[in-house]
């Protein structure tokens, strides 16, 4: 494997002033050029729907995809607890500095230093445009802003919309998208799926859409392509993940020759409804803030038969308490969602299925009284009894880890400008600021940070340094590119094999699942690598596609999307085998302190894997970034 | 300019707030009946020789009938068309009955075909009627009619759709004028219920003394 | 947390685009577990539909969280099945009884085309909120977030308007197929926050300009819509929509 080391194009100086810095460096379009510019914007989450909304405000001529309906369908609609935001509202010495190093940490100092100290710098700004837009934060009684604290961090700087955060957001983003599609300067194509991108002169130009409803395969020629398309936790087949969330139009553009960055680094929450049934097709989220209030515990005693209630209070291990007793339930989601598992594989999960463990709220009712948790967590308590068909009021909730967030994506530099001139990638599609780890609350703040804040101002950039040529679709690119969709889409409806797409869904996922989730090691990876070829050769001899491909087919979209699935899930497999080190999401069973905890190799993997295309079945490359931090000392995590 | 279907539905409201007027001032005449033949017979002499200003009331009064009734019958087309296809199945998923909301444009109906009838059988007919081989006019007219209990139940029955059609409509005027808040909205309903079931009772209360008494 | 197995006879609207007139098909969903949600138990019935050869039931959906506002159908006559306050995803099937026939078929209205089977196209929300749905504020205008206090009261209000998930049970279950319960709760939203205050009067209007253009109809206030929302949008938004409607066009 050859390595290369990448440029991240982060300008130099004191990493506090580079993006005040750079703003003001930066080459600007004039609004008359400007109307001249059209940009694709694929993805109308909040990374996608904030910059669609921004940038034609802006005067661009922007063109908008999505296979959903509606723009206001996307996937952050699901994201619960909040969003940070370094206001210091509450006074508790919250700076931006203070979110910036927290992100850093929980990173688990593998993102990139000057990425996330900007996120920290506009977070301040996504709270006051949100609330310009008219999105309900909740409220204190003298009628300013409320905070809460949220996934372990020690201020309260998390803005929030009862347990509904993303959806309120994201709407924010949807009616500001709304309002420039009926002032014309927003042309959106709903219902259409990214099938592939066209590159002209090496620079994106342009993309190839399949309309869902009539199976029509469209040509769109812009001046730059933005990718807002999400993260890929459904190669786990099971996640919180909504059901059409894919990784086709990143893995696409990665086999253009953009890299894909980090693809190992998954995140699995630890507050999710555990598994009831084979027919199980998603797994649901609760916000974690029901760690600040709910105790985690298994009993002591493994296989252990008697109802929880009855189980008494010196029989039961809150081993989270336990072992970190100055964070206690609040510790990160990678250490909660790990010793989870331990206690599962040492026999002492409970439940029909012996994969879950109890969250429990008895003391904090007997302490707050029933109608203060109610006025706090209602709407989860009755989620839950919804779901589970038990009543938390009265039963402990049962709860087990599933991947929620994917912090590998598309590599891109500052100005989220992947390796392929002109195609920018947005939120969670794109690596930069999470590293090993995600905090909770900072995914939203970091789709509507690029979407809102950063690439209005990076584009113009781009376009300011760039000359670009006139291309319309008639560019034999596009033919070429178009060919290639149509032609995977004939081999998929010919092959009329025997079993279901989600079959072969689910085969991978479970196993991707099992070896490449919470804890990996070697043996299981080489493992897993021998047999994701096996099932995406079968898939190619067996899949069966039923109906036609003109017209609406869910089959269809599904098997596109597994099929790439397949092949990146070898990546994803590639990638985790060669990250001899634990950090953040990524705990490789090898590499592990004493105590337990991820054991992080600075001297050799405080880098970047970013992976080049080489060929399905083929050994990509990996090029490397290296990161270095001057604000922050790299330090042993440490949570006890 | 065309109407939007808010500002139709305002208008509705409008005329059959003057409608509902029309009622109470209708009944409160028609109570005369209970303190005798003169009362009756004056009251209506009296609307009589008000002459030019009764036709103007009527006038009114069948502007706003004709107005309520066009806006409806618009209304309810533009329903069937809004919906498209029809469901095999169709229940209510709310707590809240509708029953008297849902037959409106049929209680309407058939207030439409009462005030016909009625005016075809009071207004425009001869105002006589033998009592106890008296003429006693208006009032007798009105006896004799409700002493025939067939005659009595249409009217009866009439009521009871009126009844039905105020019970939903007079909630309704607040909400289609914005003046509802939830924690009012049930007691509303009530009221509403309590009055068009009142408006009821009390025509009925007319037929059934006669029925009763003569 | 495995339920018991349950056995249904399912009468499904199969429609094979908007032109097609539709019928009725009758599949046997047996041994379906109780804990499984209603749209896992329709997975299961597609499985095997697609094995014996035959091509799935559309049907929309993509959180399976009950907040996208993706799926939705009538089951026996009711928006998103008998149980209040859910959508279809989040319904269980522990709310049937075995033996149960079920009746299944699309959200009705002219102004949602059935796209296929239980599919419809509900982009005329869309076009409600882009007519006017919207405070206009650019970014980059905006003043820091604390210099405007809200009321807690209109600000849970708004929140509780906000809650709309746009999936189209109120409109699927209005005798009348009207979308105000949908356009009233964008407005009530807007119209109780100082933000949205600049722009009311045009956008009440337009909203409901659009609302009728698109071919809904007008509420005739049954409260149909409030009781199968599953998020439990008020009809007290329908009246304060009426209100500032009258507002804006008294005083133009
Ligand atoms: C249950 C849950 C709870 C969460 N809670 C929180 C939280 O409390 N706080 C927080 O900060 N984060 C949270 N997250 C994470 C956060 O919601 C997401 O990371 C974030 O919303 C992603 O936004 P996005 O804009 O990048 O992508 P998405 O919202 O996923 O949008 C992707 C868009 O791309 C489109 N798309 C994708 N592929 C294609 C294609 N090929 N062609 C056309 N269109 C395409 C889709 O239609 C969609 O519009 C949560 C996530 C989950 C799953
Ligand atoms: C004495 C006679 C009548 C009175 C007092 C009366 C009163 C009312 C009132 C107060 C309303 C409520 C408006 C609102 O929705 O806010 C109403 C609605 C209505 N009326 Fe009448 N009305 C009368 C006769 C009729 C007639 C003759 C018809 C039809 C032929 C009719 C059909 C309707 C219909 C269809 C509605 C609309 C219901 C709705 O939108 O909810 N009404 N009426
Ligand atoms: S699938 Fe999202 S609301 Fe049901």
């Amino acid at each position: 494997m050859s390595k290369k080391v990448l440029d991240s194009k982060v300008p130099s100086g004191d990493v506090s002033d580079v993006w005040k810095n750079y703003k003001s460096s930066m080459k600007l379009v004039n609004p008359s050029n400007r109307r001249k510019l059209k940009v694709i914007v694929v993805g109308t989450g909040l990374a996608g729907g904030s910059a669609a909304a921004s940038l034609a405000e802006m005067g661009y001529q922007v063109e908008v995809f999505s296979y959903h309906p509606s723009a206001r369908r996307a996937h952050s609609i699901a994201a619960q607890g909040g969003i940070n935001a370094a206001k210091n509202y509450c006074n508790d010495g919250d700076s931006v500095h203070r979110l910036f190093y927290d992100t850093v940490k929980g990173g688990d100092f593998r993102s990139r230093e000057a990425n996330v100290h900007r996120l920290a710098e506009v977070s301040v700004n996504i709270i006051d445009q949100c609330v310009a837009q008219g999105v309900p934060f909740a409220r204190e009684y003298g009628g300013l802003l409320s905070n809460r604290s949220f996934g372990g961090a020690q201020v309260s700087r998390t803005f929030y919309a009862k347990g509904q955060t993303g959806q309120q957001l994201l709407l924010g983003a949807y009616s500001a998208m709304m309002k420039e599609v009926n002032s014309g300067q927003i042309n959106f194509h709903n219902m259409h799926e990214m099938m592939d991108l066209v590159l002209v002169d090496g620079k994106a130009r342009g993309i190839i859409a399949r309309d869902l409803r009539t199976g029509e395969i469209s040509k769109h020629a812009a001046d730059a392509v933005l990718l807002c398309t999400g993260g890929y936790g459904n190669v786990f087949y099971l996640s919180t993940n909504a059901m059409a969330s894919n990784v086709t139009s990143t893995w696409r553009a990665h086999k253009k020759g953009a890299y894909f960055a980090n693809p190992c680094y998954t995140q699995i929450h630890p507050t999710c409804i555990p598994v009831h049934g084979d027919y199980q097709s998603k797994l649901t989220l609760m916000s974690e803030s029901l760690r600040n209030d709910g105790r985690v515990w298994v009993p002591k005693k493994p296989g252990e038969t008697r109802d929880p209630i009855d189980i008494p209070e010196d029989e039961r291990d809150y081993y989270l308490e336990r072992r970190y007793p100055a964070f206690g339930n609040l510790v990160p989601r990678d250490l909660a969602s790990r010793n989870a598992k331990y206690q599962t594989d040492e026999g002492k999960g409970v439940g029909s299925t012996g994969l879950a463990v109890y969250l429990d709220f008895r003391d904090a009712i007997n302490r707050l009284g029933e109608t203060a948790i109610e006025a706090k967590y209602g709407n989860l308590f009755d989620m839950y009894h919804n779901i589970a068909g038990e009543n938390p009021y009265k039963q402990p909730m049962k709860i087990y880890p599933a991947v929620h967030y994917t912090m590998g994506g598309l590599w891109v530099d500052y100005n989220l400008q992947s390796t392929i001139p002109g195609l920018h990638v947005l939120g969670e599609a794109n690596f930069s600021d999470h590293g090993a780890n995600r905090l909770g609350a900072s995914a939203l703040m970091q789709g509507l940070a690029d979407g809102y804040f950063v690439i209005p101002q990076t584009i113009g950039n781009y376009f300011g340094s760039e000359n670009l040529g006139e291309v319309t679709t008639d560019a034999p690119e596009f033919a070429a590119a178009e060919a290639e969709v149509t032609g995977t889409i004939d081999k998929l409806m010919n092959i009329k094999g025997k079993k279901n797409v989600d079959e072969f869904h689910r085969e991978l996922g479970l196993d991707v699942w099992d070896k490449c989730g919470m804890a990996r090691d070697k043996e299981g990876l080489t493992k897993l690598l021998k047999k994701i070829p096996e099932i995406r050769d079968e898939f190619w001899q067996n899949v069966n596609v039923p109906g036609s491909k003109d017209g609406l087919n869910q089959e269809l979209e599904k098997a596109g999307r597994v099929a790439d699935f397949l092949e990146f899930a070898e990546l994803l497999a590639t990638d985790a085998l060669d990250r001899e080190e634990s950090c953040g999401g990524h705990f490789r069973e090898e590499h592990q302190t004493e105590e337990g905890e991820a054991k992080r190799d600075d001297e050799n993997f405080c880098n970047v894997s970013a992976w080049e295309f080489k060929g399905v079945g083929n050994k990509s490359v990996k090029h490397i970034e290296e990161l270095t931090f001057s604000k922050v000392e790299l330090s042993q995590r440490s949570y006890k | 300019m065309a109407l939007s279907t808010l500002q139709k539905k305002q208008l509705v409201a409008v005329t059959g707030l003057g409608l509902v007027g029309f009622v109470i001032a209708h009944l409160t005449g028609n109570f005369l009946i209970f303190k005798g033949a003169d009362a009756l017979n004056d009251y209506a002499k009296f609307l009589h020789d008000l002459g030019g200003l009764l036709w103007a009331a009527r006038i009114g009064l069948i502007a706003m009938f004709v107005i309520h009734m066009g806006l409806t019958a618009n209304l309810v087309i533009n329903k069937i068309k809004a919906r498209g296809s029809n469901y095999a199945k169709f229940e209510n998923h709310a707590q809240k009955p509708s029953f008297s909301a849902r037959i409106m444009p049929f209680s309407g109906v058939v207030i439409l075909a009462y005030v016909i009838f009625h005016l075809l059988d009071f207004t425009f007919a001869e105002k006589s009627g033998i009592i106890n081989g008296v003429d006693q006019g208006l009032y007798g007219l009105v006896v004799t009619s409700f002493m025939d209990p067939l005659h009595s139940a249409i009217y009866i029955i009439a009521m009871a759709f009126l009844g039905l059609h105020l019970s939903h409509s007079l909630q309704s005027i607040f909400q289609t004028f914005g003046l509802v808040s939830v924690n009012r909205l049930n007691t509303i309903r009530t009221i509403s219920t309590a009055i068009g079931v009142g408006i009821a009772v009390a025509y009925s209360s007319i037929p059934v003394y006669v029925l009763l008494n003569f | 947390m495995s339920g018991e197995s349950i056995n249904l006879k399912l009468k499904v609207w199969r429609q094979n685009g908007p032109k097609d007139p539709g019928r009725f098909e009758e599949y046997q969903a047996n041994d379906v577990d109780t804990s499984a949600s209603f749209l896992e138990m329709l997975d299961v019935v597609n499985a095997k539909i697609i094995k014996d050869g035959g091509e799935p039931i559309v049907f929309e959906h993509d959180c399976r969280e009950g907040i996208c506002g993706s799926c939705g159908a009538m089951v026996n006559g009711k928006a998103h099945g008998p149980k209040d306050k859910v959508t279809l995803c989040q319904l269980h099937m522990r709310e049937f009884k075995d033996g149960e026939t079920l009746v299944i078929e699309p959200f009705r209205a002219r102004a949602f085309p059935v796209l296929k089977d239980l599919m419809i196209d509900r982009t005329s929300f869309d076009k409600i909120i882009s007519s006017g749905g919207y405070v206009s504020v650019n970014t980059g205008n905006a003043c820091d977030a604390n210099s405007i206090p809200i009321s807690k009261e209109n600000a849970d209000k708004a929140f509780d308007a906000a809650t709309c998930i746009g999936c189209g049970a109120c409109v699927a279950s209005c005798p009348n197929a009207s979308a105000s319960l949908f356009t009233s709760a964008k407005i009530s939203h807007m119209a109780l926050l100082p933000q949205g205050q600049t722009e009311a009067k045009k956008r009440v209007v337009q909203m409901v300009d659009q609302m009728d253009h698109e071919g809904f109809g007008h509420c005739t206030n049954t409260y149909h819509c409030e009781g199968a929302c599953p998020k439990g949008i008020s009809v007290e938004n329908i009246s304060r929509m009426n209100k500032e409607y009258l507002k804006a066009k008294l005083k133009g």
